[in-house]
């Protein structure tokens, strides 16, 4: 019975990501191709050439029929060939770049999470310490240094710096698709695109808990004599969390948006590179299937983080 | 007599805050034996919360006991480790709270809160823990236990909480339970369901209970012996009849009259007493009571009056007593007597200042 209705509401979420994503990549797939300019205008042609090239791909065809194809490409998920990388197939190529930026967002969102929540924590329950003074001033600097800065930080330390030790550690090869076992290699872009998030979760996590161990059902815990480590974990800890699960979504899509200009600086080859290099290229159809994976990821991650309402939080039912 | 379960002598509790030190209790002593039912009345604030936590030795910040004893089983806690206080805790002396929804962990299901003090002392594993909550629950009249145990606090209805709440102290079988309010945030037919409750507990369990309220129709249904407080001071203690009979104190007399009685024939104005408790931070000087009072006199300004015997096992702080304000002013004059009017014994001495 109880599954019931969370299947139901799992169900509606998909059926609802799957129209978002198609009105996301119609949106895009109209808009791109309404830009002055075209694929071809770099390659220096003369008229008949580029005319040729268009008419080979179809792009001389009237923009609702392009449309009309594209859509039933987009319905069998197919997103069409690249222009640039003659021939190569979008659908893919953009799936295993996804998978990249899946992989490091979701290292960056342990990170965000796992150290948001303990200097939170620490921070609460030593209220007034150095401790709590050291960590709430690292949040404040945490949070209002883009992640571009701690990046570029961290590529100093490590590729510079620690260059002996760390070796080619940021070094990605061609054709990367991010392997699931090995963490060294995107822990510190990761690392990177969370820190900056983990500030604010570690703010809001120290503020909920100080909230949440003045609350009656704390001096009850107390009460029965339980250890102070098991009323701050078992009984505090679960209720703090609340708050902290409300900004999971936006913070989710940060971490997305951040991951353009991670990637692009460390070099992995997610949907954050190509997405940049895609519409230098003016190549259309990465472009649009760029876009329709990163609706497809945020669509999902909300989704996700959506069912883990229920789970900390007894009073939400779907 | 077997020496007492629990005996409080000279307790003081202050708070720290920025505004100043708040004496929020003075001088606190009583007894509490094994398996009686003792009540503590008084307005809000006047202290009675913080003695009990004191005993418990969950007493907030910024508040710290800075004086007494507490002796349990002739143990002071006040003098032992916070792990040894800890033991005690949950197992020996047991705790519930007045508002029950906001007492119980809204992410923790209701059977897990009831074992928890049994796996906090080590006295059951999980399942055995967890079987004994629904039996605990059944004892506490939880109707389709088993089911409620299963349930998160907020599917409960507002008794079954509270029963839960009674269900969780006697997890132990604790040799006293104090009761802060228990009924005070239920509705009136829930309230007798409760206090019945704690009645048969404690006629089958022997447990004693300290039960906390300002609503002395709770304690003249369920107590034996009353302590009434007023601004963190006992002024007044005894057995429920002699006290509901000839109160002696004059806040409690006023107090007595603040609530309707069914059990007298003779006409009696309602009156609720007028102004409000005294500032903890700057008490007033000598009877706390005497700004409120209509039967004060001189050395009521200056002089603390000591709890003294008024009777057989009745004690009250008062250098006036109702004894003689009935033979100097007469029962008709007192029945007209305006609370905090100044009418006094001898007449007003001089007007307080006010304000
Ligand atoms: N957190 C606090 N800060 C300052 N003073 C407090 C605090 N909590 C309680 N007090 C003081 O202690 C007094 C007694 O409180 P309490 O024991 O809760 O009263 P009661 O339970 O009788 O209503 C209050 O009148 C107040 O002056
Ligand atoms: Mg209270």
């Amino acid at each position: 019975m109880r599954w019931r209705g969370t299947l139901l509401y799992i169900g509606q979420r998909l059926l609802l990501i799957v129209f978002t994503v198609l009105a996301v990549s119609s949106i895009v797939f109209i808009g791109i191709h309404r830009l002055p300019g075209s694929v071809f205008v770099s390659e220096r042609l003369r008229a008949s050439q580029m005319q040729a090239l268009l008419h080979q791909y179809g792009l001389d065809r009237p923009l609702w029929e392009q449309y009309r194809d594209f859509l039933l490409g987009l319905l069998h998920g197919d997103l069409g060939i690249s222009y640039v990388n003659q021939g190569v197939r979008i659908s893919p190529l953009v799936g295993r770049e996804a998978l990249v930026s899946a992989e490091v967002g979701a290292l960056a969102l342990l990170f965000t999470i796992g150290l948001g929540m303990l200097l939170g924590v620490l921070a609460a329950i030593r209220q007034n310490t150095w401790l709590d003074y050291l960590f709430t001033s690292t949040a404040v600097v945490g949070y209002s240094m883009p992640n571009f800065v701690v990046a570029t930080f961290l590529l100093l330390v490590f590729a510079v710096f620690l260059q002996r030790a760390t070796g080619g550690m940021l070094y990605y090869q061609i054709g990367w698709t991010g392997t699931f076992g090995s963490l060294g290699e995107i822990s510190i872009p990761a690392f990177a695109l969370g820190f900056p998030y983990a500030s604010v979760v570690a703010r809001l996590t120290r503020a909920s808990m100080l909230e949440v161990i003045r609350q009656d059902y704390i001096r009850t815990a107390r009460a029965k004599g339980l250890p102070e480590q098991l009323v701050i974990v078992r009984h505090a800890l679960r209720n703090a969390l609340i708050p902290v699960i409300t900004i999971l979504g936006p913070l989710v899509i940060g971490i997305l948006t951040g991951s353009v200009v991670i990637e692009n600086i460390f070099g992995i080859p997610g949907l954050g590179k190509e997405f940049v290099q895609s519409i230098l290229n003016r190549d259309y159809n990465i472009v649009v299937g760029v876009f329709t994976m990163y609706a497809a990821l945020v669509g999902i991650a909300n989704l996700l983080v959506d069912l883990l309402y229920p789970l900390v939080d007894p009073r939400i039912r779907y | 007599m077997s020496p007492p379960l629990l005996e409080v002598r000279d307790l003081r509790i202050r708070f720290f805050t920025e505004d100043g030190e708040v004496r929020a209790v003075e001088g606190v002593s009583f007894d509490l034996q094994e398996g009686e039912i003792l009540g503590i009345v008084g307005e809000s604030g006047c202290g009675k919360s913080m003695t009990a936590l004191s005993i418990m030795g969950l007493v907030p910040e910024p508040g710290r006991v800075t004086g007494g004893e507490i002796r349990f089983k002739g143990r002071d806690l006040l003098s032992m480790a916070p792990d040894e206080v800890r033991d005690i805790r949950g197992k020996d002396i047991a705790m519930i709270f007045q508002d029950p929804l906001s007492s119980l962990n809204p992410v923790l299901k209701t059977g897990f809160q009831v074992a928890e003090p049994m796996l906090a002392h080590q006295r059951a594993d999980k399942r055995r823990a967890l079987a004994r909550a629904v039996d605990l629950l059944r004892q506490v009249r939880v109707p389709a236990a088993e089911q409620r145990a299963r349930d998160y606090p907020f599917q409960l209805s507002g008794g079954m909480r509270q029963r839960a709440m009674i269900a969780m102290g006697l997890a132990n079988a604790p040799s006293m339970l104090i009761a802060d309010e228990p009924t005070t945030a239920l509705d009136v037919t829930v309230q007798a369901q409760i206090l019945d409750l704690l009645r048969t507990l404690n006629r089958e369990t022997r447990t004693a209970i300290v039960l906390i309220t300002h609503n002395l129709a709770v304690v003249a249904g369920l107590c034996s012996r009353v302590i009434v407080m007023y601004a963190g001071q006992i002024v007044e203690e005894g057995s429920v009849f002699d006290l509901f009979e000839r109160p002696q104190h004059p806040y409690t007399w006023l107090l007595l009259r603040s609530v309707p009685r069914l059990d007298r024939t003779r006409p009696e104005r309602l009156r609720s007493i007028e102004g409000l408790p005294p500032d903890l931070i700057a008490p007033p000087p000598g009877c706390r009571f005497h700004p409120r009072c209509p039967f004060r006199i001189e050395p009521c300004f200056t002089e603390p009056p000591p709890l003294q015997e008024v009777g057989p096992g009745q004690r009250a702080a008062c250098w006036v007593t109702m004894r003689r304000a009935h033979e100097e002013m007469g029962a008709a004059t007192l029945l007209d007597v305006r609370p905090g009017a100044g009418s006094g014994v001898h007449g007003p001495i001089r007007e307080p200042h006010r304000g």
